[in-house]
């Protein structure tokens, strides 16, 4: 998975812990973080409820079982993701756990009006420093953060995108406060991976609860494949005859299975870069039967890689005059080239500003706290305060080049110091954060984990989205780091209809 | 004055190649006292040519071919007329400097500020500032930059071969030899630091007869503008010592030479290449104007169509030949 979700802290082990109760709960522990079954003082959230009768009446054994069945499911169905430099094994089933995190009509209700209305405000965002720039000369944002970011592609100035569109495809990483509200972590914009994830995890685990999945009223979100096509279909002005494919970089992508998943549910082709050509400007596939024309392409690449004659010369997984078919109208790229300027860890702080600016209107969901190391005055504030904050590096992602202070060594904090002295720009900090708690299954018992929150939103014509999302967990205890890459593993979520 | 314009690019390849792309930015410019009178594109192969304005306002014509080649070909013709240039001051004000503000420069000033691929600032940059006291500019904006023009001029060597055309600036403030690009960069670089907007721009020179210019004849060249606001876009020829004149003839502009390439391109295939590319630059009386070609064209009778043979299958027995 590409982005790292969580920045981190140590359990509350502040003396509150304490076990909730009796057996499967023996080694449950609420610390300060707000969890999701239970409140402050051990009873259980009503929308727990059923579960938790479910899990008292249940065999310790019965439980064992169907996680086994889970896991099962999904080796033989090849759910696997890559590690990269792990020594072992590169391909692994991502672990999945048995137990479904629940969220409320009321929250879910926000969380989508929420989201809704940061997408707006960032396709606000890309469409003006693409065009006028607006932004920049109300000195909304310092013009040197757009110019001096890597994902700025100037190339994109004055072309047009359909619907005014450019995320069409955008996965926002949630976490809950120890207050309850869910606030944004992150943004990702360019190519956000894990939607095949959250359809396998419901896949599974609707079977392992067949009786509560039916008895709470659970949202259902196997219509994401649908509505990704209809997405798609509608930023080209031939409907069902437009001619769709997946770009992926091939099969060594850690989630070139959720690429093949997702061309087998739409039905659509699934290429990579060599399968495409571009000929007199109209890009084609190459297929069994000659060229086929190709309208649009869903392309899980990154901006680098995907035009060699644009880009990266040394591209091998792109499509040479790809970019200037685009450019013509010939073919619609999704999602647009050049999203990730805004989903860059600098500019993510300057979000809520971004939707006061454009829409009049105060954020629904709340940004982390963020200190921007340009600022001087930021800078002193992390560097004295290093081993409380999460620094990360601004255009890096999954966890590479981060500092978690509280777990790091004074070594580690002075060598990390010197970086960030080095090149101030290029740092953020935020406090770390207690990601709420959701029971997990561990160890043939019910246990508190760390878990976040990744819905997926789809805009193009409208926007929409499937309710429900990709629940990260930290299968170590304590822990707050729930990238798959990083020993992660994840939950189905039920959003409840009332 | 015209000049008349021919720049051939020929590519050869030792075994077939195919699927070639290419990009041309090629087009003189049409503005200020440069206006493009004609200008046309053969490639053989014959390809159809596609053509676009990108962000600097560059023309970029771009092409391919599809089938087996093992030689590319690209012929461009121009006739441009330069009008006589509005005289330079010898120096503006030193408030000049005050003048680099949000108030007079707009966002893509303030983008040509910023670092780019070629032109930064480097150690190396640093020292070569540092020897010839370039690093605090205390006389007026154009007069420094004259300065920084002639101390670019006597620093460095004129050699070609020393640099390849993606060496960073450090290969040449090293070795203190280099070619117009990597004069340009530096310049470039150096206006940038003292917050001056500067450009890089790729074009033609057009050599006298017994001329004494650095750079040779049979090639493009490379110089630098930069942004003063109360003159607007003022040229420098680093290469040369000189302002830019009235030979100076104008293709396109960039941040640095990634962004202005004449050709560019990606094919596949397994092979050598070996470029070759001539340039002629010559002063003509007048152009051909675009009426009297239309009057000097013999009138034709249009072939007649063959209602026998469909289109289709007139195509379809022609690649039987194959």
């Amino acid at each position: 998975m590409q982005h790292e979700a969580v920045a981190d802290l140590l359990e509350g082990l502040t003396g509150a812990a304490r076990p909730v109760r009796g057996a499967p709960y023996g080694n449950y522990r609420l610390g300060s973080a707000y969890d999701e079954m239970f409140d402050a003082g051990a009873a259980v959230r009503p929308h727990y409820a059923e579960l938790d009768a479910e899990l008292l009446t249940l065999a310790p054994d019965e439980l064992h079982r169907r996680q086994q069945a889970c896991e099962l499911s999904f080796l033989h169905q090849g759910i696997t993701f890559t590690v990269y430099s792990d020594k072992q094994a590169t391909e692994r089933i991502i672990p999945t756990d048995l137990l479904p995190r629940i969220v409320t009509a009321a929250e879910w209700n926000r969380i989508e009006t929420g989201l809704k209305q940061r997408i707006e405000a960032l396709n606000h965002f890309l469409r003006d420093i693409y065009g006028d720039g607006r932004v920049l000369k109300d000195g909304v944002l310092p013009r040197s953060m757009i110019y001096g970011s890597k994902h700025y592609r100037r190339e994109m100035r004055g072309v047009q995108v359909p619907h005014g569109a450019y995320v069409n495809v955008c996965g926002t990483d949630l976490v809950r406060r120890e207050d309850g509200a869910f606030v944004v972590l992150e943004d990702n914009l360019r190519v956000p991976s894990g939607v095949s994830y959250m359809l396998a995890n419901r896949d599974v685990v609707r079977r392992a609860f067949p009786d509560l999945f039916r008895a709470m009223g659970v949202r259902p979100i196997e219509h994401y494949p649908r509505e990704l096509l209809a997405a798609l279909r509608a930023l080209t002005p031939f409907q069902e005859d437009a001619s769709i494919a997946v770009l992926t970089p091939g099969v060594f992508n850690s989630a070139y299975f959720e690429h093949a998943f997702l061309a087998r549910q739409m039905g659509v082709e699934l290429v990579e870069g060599c399968d495409l050509l571009v000929n007199d400007n109209v890009v084609y596939a190459r297929t069994t039967s000659g060229l086929k024309r190709i309208d649009v392409i869903y392309r899980r690449i990154d901006d680098d890689f995907i035009d060699p004659l644009i880009f990266r010369e040394d591209s091998s997984l792109g499509v040479p005059g790809l970019f200037n078919a685009y450019r013509a109208g010939n073919v619609v790229i999704a999602n647009a080239l050049g999203t990730g300027v805004a989903d860059d860890k600098a500019v993510y702080a300057y979000v809520p500003r971004l939707i006061r600016y454009y829409l009049s209107e105060e954020p629904i969901l709340d940004n982390v706290e963020t200190f921007l190391c340009r600022e001087p005055a930021s800078l002193s504030h992390v560097l004295a305060n290093l081993d409380k904050l999460v620094v990360k590096a601004v255009g890096e992602s999954g966890g590479y080049g981060m500092l978690v202070g509280p777990h790091a060594t004074k070594a580690e904090c002075e060598a990390f110091a010197e970086k960030v002295k080095a090149d101030p720009e290029n740092y953020i900090a935020q406090p770390t954060i207690q990601l709420s708690t959701a029971p997990t299954f561990v160890d043939g018992g019910v246990e508190a984990r760390h878990v976040d929150l990744r819905p997926f939103i789809l805009n193009g014509e409208k926007t929409v989205i499937v309710p429900g999302a990709l629940t990260r967990v930290a299968l170590k205890r304590g822990s707050l780091v729930v990238n798959s890459s990083q020993g992660g593993g994840s939950k189905d979520t039920w959003v409840l209809s009332s | 004055m015209f000049y008349s314009i021919r720049h051939v690019t020929r590519f050869r390849y030792s075994a077939p190649v195919r699927e070639s792309v290419m990009e041309l930015r090629m087009q003189p410019r049409s503005e200020g006292p440069q206006a493009l009178r004609s200008f046309q594109i053969n490639t053989n192969p014959r390809a159809q040519l596609y053509a676009y304005t990108d962000h600097f306002g560059n023309a970029v014509y771009h092409f391919n071919v599809l089938r087996a080649h093992e030689e590319l070909r690209i012929e461009a013709q121009a006739v441009i007329e330069l009008s006589r240039l509005t005289p330079m001051p010898e120096a503006v004000d030193t408030l000049e400097w005050e003048r680099f503000n949000s108030y007079n420069l707009t966002d893509d000033h303030f983008d040509l500020l910023e670092p780019s691929k070629f032109s930064f600032y480097s150690p190396a940059l640093a020292r070569f500032m540092a020897e010839n006291e370039l690093e605090n500019p205390k006389r007026d904006p154009l007069t420094e930059l004259k300065v920084l023009n002639r101390t670019i001029h006597d620093a460095f060597a004129y050699e070609l071969g020393v640099t390849q055309v993606h060496s960073p600036i450090d290969h040449a403030l090293d070795e203190r030899r280099g070619v117009c690009q990597d004069f340009a960069h530096i310049m470039i670089a150096v206006a940038r630091r003292w917050g001056i907007p500067a450009r890089y721009v790729s074009g033609y020179l057009y050599h006298r007869p017994n001329n004494r210019d650095r750079s040779g004849p049979d090639a493009t060249h490379a110089w630098v503008e930069a942004y003063l606001p109360s003159l607007g876009w003022v040229g420098f020829d680093p290469t040369n010592n000189v302002l830019t004149g009235e030979r100076h003839i104008r293709a396109a502009v960039g941040r640095d030479y990634a962004d202005v390439p004449p050709t560019r391109g990606t094919l596949k295939g397994i092979a050598e290449t070996e470029l070759a590319i001539a340039v002629a630059v010559e002063p003509t009386l007048a152009p051909v104007r675009h009426e009297d070609f239309l009057r000097v064209a013999r009138p034709m009778s249009a072939p007649q169509p063959t209602p026998s043979m469909p289109e289709r299958l007139y195509h379809q027995q022609q690649q039987q030949q194959q």
